[in-house]
């Protein structure tokens, strides 16, 4: 499948980047994004991770939640942040771990070790932008799955399901981010905390799923946006976007999906 | 665990609706997340009692709270805007509305298809039920009492 944006005049059609299920990377794939968020995660400066990082919890605490601002506002740090990774390693994209049929964490992002090193997906220093550590903040990531009494563990597809038939954009962003906080609240540790979630990798692989219910929620409602009001309100994100430029993923840059074949042609 | 039992809250007649939320207003989310499980009419459920039909289980909600506050003294007080021209973003720690369906669950206690079948299930002679909802932390560690703050719970139907 090819997927392009529209071009503008005279120019070549942009290709648009396509993200995938981390059970579908090709081990080549896998490698490249590893090494992406291992090339960001030693950068100290605005291009690195733990810039990004810092943006949703500790210290700057830009991140929304519970509210409408909650899809837009994540998917626009999503692609910041994958325009950061593609900067260190052209082409990568965020994978998107699939807790609707997976029964737990992927193991490319569980196993300790890959490539023969420390697996940079399984656990990340928390390194505070600009910001020294004070005394009882976590020095790295940490998870509990499934060890958080009386919380549901994945699959969520009853839950993922329910949203879906939310037939207006108020009701599908609350069902979606009820299922994203058990999922945030089940993996526990730092994962299961606003203010240190981000700093795992598993954080944006948990939220390019969110951002896929989205995308697939909105195809089957067109013209469903969210309220107007906020439409123009700026999100807070370094450069700042507007609600209304996140609501077509495609002018964006990116898809969604399952698998990608490619062929050569005649030429 | 928290346990939480609301007063009696009207419950209308089942011909009269399609659909049940349950409205939690005004959530807290500025300590431990937490996870909350909800029963109809059973205000003895805790943390063992079967999330069953049976016990007139309704759902759960998790709630990905931000945790302890980590700034200098009141960086997690929910300020006012400072004139009408104030367009900083909401404060990220205001309460927020949370809503369970619980179409089924109540359906279920008013068909009285409940706990033990004798009829016991339904709403009282005068309409109404009570809502139960049992809340854990989500670490250990934390303190579970207290950790479920909201302002006010609602029943909406729907016809």
């Amino acid at each position: 499948m090819t997927i392009t944006a529209r071009p503008a005049p005279n120019a070549a059609p942009a290709r648009l980047k396509v993200r995938k299920n981390i059970n579908s990377l090709s081990t080549q794939e896998l490698a490249d994004f590893r090494r992406a968020v291992k090339q960001a995660l030693a950068l100290t400066d605005k291009r690195g991770f733990d810039y990004f990082a810092s943006w949703h919890g500790v210290p700057f605490g830009w991140c929304q939640h519970h509210d409408p601002l909650f899809l837009p506002w994540h998917r626009a740090y999503l692609y910041w942040l994958e325009l950061a990774l593609q900067s260190q390693v052209p082409g990568v994209t965020l994978p998107w771990w699939d807790w609707s049929t997976a029964g737990g964490i992927p193991s490319a992002y569980s196993d300790a070790q890959a490539d023969g090193e420390q697996n940079v997906l399984a656990k990340a220093p928390v390194k505070t932008f600009s910001t020294a550590p004070k005394s009882g903040w976590p020095t790295e990531t940490s998870r509990a799955p499934g060890e958080v009494p009386q919380t549901p563990g994945p699959p969520y597809g009853q839950e993922w399901a329910n949203a879906m038939k939310a037939d207006n954009y108020t009701d599908f962003s609350q069902r979606i981010w009820t299922v994203h906080d058990t999922v945030h609240v089940w993996v526990g540790g730092t994962m299961g905390q606003v203010d240190w979630a981000a700093y795992d990798p598993l954080f944006f692989a948990h939220h390019a799923n969110i951002d896929r219910a989205w995308r697939i929620w909105q195809t089957a409602h067109p013209g469903a946006n969210p309220p107007a009001n906020i439409l123009d309100t700026s999100l807070q994100t370094d450069p700042a976007m507007k609600v209304q430029a996140t609501l077509d993923v495609n002018q964006l840059g990116y898809e969604y999906a399952g698998t990608q074949s490619t062929v050569p042609g005649s030429a | 665990m928290q346990r939480w039992t609301s007063q009696p809250i009207a419950v209308p007649p089942r011909t009269s609706w399609q659909r049940a939320d349950l409205e939690f207003e005004g959530v807290e989310h500025d300590g431990a997340s937490f996870v909350m499980h909800v029963f109809l009419n059973n205000p003895d459920a805790d943390e063992t009692t079967p999330r069953t039909p049976e016990q007139r289980y309704a759902g759960y909600l998790t709630v990905f709270a931000h945790g302890d506050c980590w700034g200098d003294a009141g960086h997690c007080d929910i300020p006012e805007p400072v004139s009408a021209f104030d367009q900083r973003p909401p404060h990220p720690l205001i309460p927020f509305d949370a809503t369970l369906e619980i179409t089924e669950a109540l359906g279920a206690l008013l068909d009285g298809t409940g706990l033990d079948g004798t009829g016991l299930d339904g709403t009282g002679p005068d309409g109404t039920g009570e809502i139960t909802v049992t809340a854990l932390a989500f670490n250990k560690a934390d303190d579970t009492d207290g950790v479920l703050r909201f302002k006010q719970l609602t029943l909406l139907t729907y016809a």
